[in-house]
């Protein structure tokens, strides 16, 4: 296989780089996952050190109420030295799991089926970026340097979403759908992306072979595989817990009912906070359905590109989720790269990078004054929120608008590059 | 065509008018004349986009300026300030008959001769340097006195290097144990041993002590002590052996001379301008003023005669102090702790002798006494003009950010006009993306510049351990700034117009990026700056102003070339290290006294004000000199 020089300089850099960070700032990993906008109670590295203190203890990891991550990180971690006393090798597995995730990316992108799909072939394909860019921007993304450098765990479920996605454009079903239950055994909330990313896969099959394939059938078996993974993994969880509800409660319990409401980038802790307790239930449930009410809708709308369903649905994520985190953004800033040819479409970037640059600067310093100065309040933090979600709302809309007139001039040729106006 | 109707809409109004009434008629007119004029006018604009995208943009931002500028000169009139009031209900500041009299004056007499009968043996035994000979004869004093007044008391060594120049000393502190508390929480009452303008604070210290017994209770110390009291000290400090409880507030007395006073300086700035709640001023003026009848002072205004121009000259001094961002007293290691302190500094000649100190301080004790909770009624960020007038955030803030908003109005302008005067093409944006990465590349050398900076700043920071004191050469230092400052950005014009030596030469589109981009930044930087020091992003805000109309300037030689060296001339005016050297020169303190302190502030303080300067102002200020130097070549 020839050495592509190019993306090896690429990756190179992008772990000299993080090598450099940590030594020449040791404190740093420390201070971001510190940061609720880095770490959330979910993917917390610190809380990850609590269970995994009780776990190599013998006591079940989840006494304390303190760590909810998913049970199979904890045997991993175990094999990893000491990070008080070493924390290089940690660091470095983190590095090597971004440099991995990378490569997936870069998969997706040579496949070309952001912009050549079975049912779509965008008008602009020569506009694009080739692989290594598409890497680079995510290696160099400084909200994906953050998440790698706080050691956050959402970086697991980035690798088993991109690699989901990168089997699936390459037509390995059978290893998406494994990936994609491995994403969704860590932090649930990828489950969400079966529909898509089977129509994904069911679009590679039926390029590939003569005769299209039954589509329930298909569903139905890539359905069934991703089921059995999860019911794998959550059987290896049972051997290492031993107590099957205390595990699935701590975990998935805690990311359904959302219990613990430390601030962070999303929208749902302050008003969990706000709200009367009589109606959390049905917020709770309000607030989920919206979140699932998306799959559905762009599922149907976008049908003919499952990987811009797949994107978009990311950045929905990162937006709506329970406990979203800059990891989540750098997930969705990963894929968006690879829509290149949809750029001169959208019109709001410059106000939408403006929005997400203006509020990743005032985001800290108002939780700052708030929580060490002590002379600003939560809404001072809160506001910003809503900045940063306003942001990647805006980013978001656009690029759902530059992919439906993109489809729009490939159904009407002759009317290209006319002015639209919004009704 | 919705333009259209509303216009056919007017005329119709404006024909159906035959008027019962001239003054209907006038309304009817006048209505329709706006109709006609608005959407005429936005036509014009949108046909004419030389205006809409050159003009408007320059004069919106002139307007930010001279609006955010109007503004901050607004706020010492009646309309736009108020008076302060205590929020805190709790506090009840002077409420309480203070019994800090009589017997006491006695004790303050022994202690203070005791006190200098040390200071005249250090004299005696070594002329060189009496203070530091007698230090630690002076502490045992001190722990004495505290020990018999029947205390707990400890005390600290600390040592702390800064630009090559040590400071060590000794603080000795005691714990009084409320009887009836829980020791949960605690008061600080501080007196420097020198005072912030060095001296010695003989009659300060002894009131301490004084007041210390009867309660049954240093610059480097303070800070030595407070991050010790939270165990965030460096190695070379030494850990507290005994703790209180929270430290709810602090009070520094500093009382360096005998004659009796006239009346209170409260000096309330801390480091990086954060300010003590309003709360803890209100109630030190309320208790001066209307228990003890002892005016206040605030930031050396002397004679202040509530007249617009000393209300002006009092914001004016409040806002250098919090723009600079360093300790103006020893109370001021106490805020970052979020520990809300002020300095009582007695000034002038008058009848006021050290009990009315006394008892002021008693009674500002015991109204923090009071306190249920930490201060948090009243306002964190505000800028006094009297001691009993401020302006709070909300009336303020929006001068520095119409400033800080002038860059970002500037910067989507230039944005929009690179996609304008792109080409008639539908793919506007791929012409103007390419340049997007190349813009970021054109401004790495500025980053890169940056990094070196700090990396110089960083071996200064190691060669400290030889003991030299680097700051014989500062004022070199600063001098060889300005001439890179004038070198620098020619060479990086220059390499920039020829692409960097390994591209196409930029096209002037990318410049307008450039500019875009390192305009968005600085509006970035300075707006969230504004909300954790006002008076920094303001100051900085107004010397970034020209950047924003600067640019690249075209036309025949004979007109470019003087034009633009006129205009390089005049922007490293605005330079950092020029700015310096000509506040210090205006001032009169020496520059090396001044990164003397600057230095000691990082170290020791925590304080970022070069950090802004460096990472926030001079970037941008080098990204403009870059463009306009770039139309020479």
């Amino acid at each position: 296989m020839a050495v592509d020089r190019r993306k090896v300089a690429v990756f190179g850099a992008a772990f000299v780089l993080r090598l450099l960070l940590i030594c020449l700032f040791p404190s740093l990993p420390d201070l971001l996952t510190g940061r609720v906008e880095v770490s959330t109670p979910v993917n917390s590295f610190k809380r990850l050190q609590e269970g995994l203190y009780l776990y190599t203890r013998n006591a079940s990891p989840y006494d304390g109420g303190v760590f909810h991550q998913a049970p199979l990180l904890l045997p991993l971690f175990s094999l990893l030295p000491d990070v008080k006393r070493n924390p290089v090798p940690t660091a470095i597995f983190y590095f090597l799991v971004d440099l991995v995730n990378a490569h997936a990316l870069a998969t997706i992108s040579e496949s070309g089926q952001s912009v050549q799909s079975r049912l779509h072939s965008a008008m602009r394909k020569n506009i694009r970026w080739d692989g290594t860019s598409v890497a680079a921007w995510f290696l160099f993304n400084p909200f994906t340097i953050a998440t790698c450098l706080a050691r956050s765990t959402s970086v697991f479920t980035t690798s088993g979403i991109l690699f989901a996605v990168s089997n699936a454009v390459s037509g390995n079903s059978l290893n998406a759908m494994l990936a994609l239950g491995f994403a969704s055994y860590l932090s649930l909330y990828p489950a969400l992306l079966f529909v898509p990313l089977a129509l994904l896969c069911y679009d590679q099959r039926a390029q590939k072979s003569a005769q299209a394939p039954s589509t329930a059938l298909s569903i139905l078996q890539h359905g069934s595989i991703l089921s059995a993974s999860i019911a794998g993994l959550l059987g290896l969880s049972v051997l290492i817990t031993g107590n099957f509800w205390e595990f699935m409660s701590a975990t998935y319990g805690f990311h359904l009912l959302v219990p613990d409401l430390t601030p962070n980038v999303g929208l749902w802790w302050y008003f969990f906070i706000e709200m009367f307790d009589s109606f959390r239930e049905f917020f709770l449930g309000v607030f989920w359905l919206h979140l699932a009410s998306y799959v559905g809708g762009l599922t149907v709308r976008l049908r003919r590109q499952p990987l811009f369903i797949i994107t978009s649905l990311l950045g929905v994520f990162a937006v709506f989720k329970p406990y979203p985190s800059i990891s989540d953004a750098s997930l969705y800033f990963a894929l968006l790269p690879l829509y290149r040819h949809l750029f001169p479409l959208m019109r709001y970037t410059f106000f939408a990078i403006s929005a997400l640059l203006y509020s990743s600067l005032l985001g800290p310093a108002f939780y700052h004054l708030w929580i060490y100065a002590g002379s600003g309040n939560a809404n001072f933090f809160y506001a910003i929120t809503l900045v940063w979600s306003l942001g990647l709302s805006i980013l978001l809309a656009d690029s759902i608008f530059a992919a439906l007139r993109d489809e729009w001039e490939q159904d009407h040729p002759e009317r290209k590059g006319e002015e639209v106006k919004q009704v | 065509m919705a333009l259209k109707c509303e216009l056919r809409e007017s005329c119709e109004t404006q024909q159906q008018s035959p008027s019962p009434s001239t003054t209907l008629h006038l309304q009817v007119r006048t209505k329709s004349l706006t109709a006609i004029l608005l959407p005429a006018a936005i036509r014009n604009l949108r046909n004419n986009p030389q205006l809409l995208f050159v003009r408007l943009p320059n004069i919106l931002s002139f307007l930010c300026i001279v609006v955010g500028v109007v503004w901050l000169l607004l706020l010492p009139l009646n309309e736009y300030s108020r008076h302060t009031y205590i929020s805190e209900n709790a506090l009840l500041p002077g409420q309480v008959h203070a019994y800090f009299t009589g017997s006491e004056q006695n004790i303050f007499r022994g202690y203070k001769k005791e006190l200098q009968a040390l200071i005249q043996e250090g004299r005696d035994n070594g002329p060189q340097n009496p203070e530091v000979e007698s230090t630690p004869a002076i502490s045992n004093k001190i722990s004495s006195i505290l020990q018999a007044a029947g205390l707990k008391v400890a005390t600290q060594k600390y040592e702390y290097t800064s630009a090559g120049i040590g400071y060590q000393g000794e603080n000795v502190y005691g714990i009084i144990h409320a009887p009836r508390g829980d020791a949960t929480e605690a008061i600080v009452l501080v007196a420097a041993w020198k005072t912030a303008g060095d001296e010695l604070n003989l009659n300060g210290v002894t009131l301490a002590l004084t007041l210390a017994r009867y309660f049954k209770h240093s610059k480097t110390g303070t800070q030595a002590w407070i991050d010790a009291y939270h165990d965030l000290h460096p190695a070379s400090v030494q850990p507290l052996p005994l703790k209180s409880g929270a430290l709810q507030g602090a009070m520094v007395i500093e009382y360096p001379f005998e004659n009796h006073f006239h009346s209170l300086h409260i000096v309330y700035d801390g480091v990086n301008g954060q300010l003590p709640n309003l709360d803890l001023f209100n109630t030190a003026v309320a208790i001066a003023g209307g228990q003890m009848g002892i005016g206040a002072n605030l930031q050396e205004m002397w004679k202040h005669d509530d007249t617009y121009k000393d209300r002006l000259k009092t914001i004016l001094r409040g806002m250098t102090k919090q723009g600079l961002g360093y300790a103006t007293g020893a109370h001021s290691s106490f805020m970052p702790y979020h520990i809300d302190a002020i300095t009582l500094q007695p000034k002038g000649e008058g009848w006021e002798d050290e009990m009315a100190l006394g008892r002021t301080i008693e009674s500002l004790c015991r109204s923090l006494n009071n306190l249920l909770e930490h201060l948090h009624q009243s306002f964190f960020f505000y800028l006094l003009m009297q001691s009993n007038r401020f302006v709070s955030i909300g009336t303020y803030l929006p001068s520095a950010m119409l400033i800080a908003g002038n860059f970002t109005i500037m910067a989507i302008a230039l944005w929009m006009r690179t996609g304008y005067y792109s080409d008639s093409k539908p793919s506007v944006p791929t012409g103007s993306d390419a340049p997007k990465s190349k813009s970021v590349k054109a401004s790495d050398p500025a980053t890169e510049k940056v990094i070196t900076e700090t990396k110089i700043n960083g071996s200064t920071v190691a060669e400290r351990v030889l003991a030299l004191p680097l700051s014989l050469y500062f004022t070199a230092t600063t001098y060889i700034f300005v001439v890179v400052d004038i070198v620098l950005p020619l060479i990086l014009a220059a390499l920039l117009s020829n692409g960097l030596g390994i591209s196409r030469p930029i096209v002037p589109q990318q410049y307008l990026l450039i500019k875009s981009f390192a305009l968005l930044l600085l509006g970035l930087s300075l707006s969230t700056l504004a909300t954790l020091n006002f008076s920094l992003s303001f100051m900085i805000g107004l010397l970034c102003a020209p950047l924003t109309f600067i640019t690249r300037i075209q036309g025949p030689a004979p007109v470019r070339y003087p034009i633009s060296i006129l205009g390089l001339a005049l922007l490293n005016l605005v330079s950092p290290p020029t700015v310096l050297i000509g506040v210090c020169w205006y001032t009169g303190v020496p520059i090396e006294t001044v990164l003397t302190q600057a230095a000691f502030g990082w170290d020791v303080w925590g304080m970022w004000t070069q950090v802004v300067v460096w990472c926030v102002w001079w970037p941008a200020w080098l990204i403009g000199c870059v463009l306009l130097g770039s139309s020479m070549f």
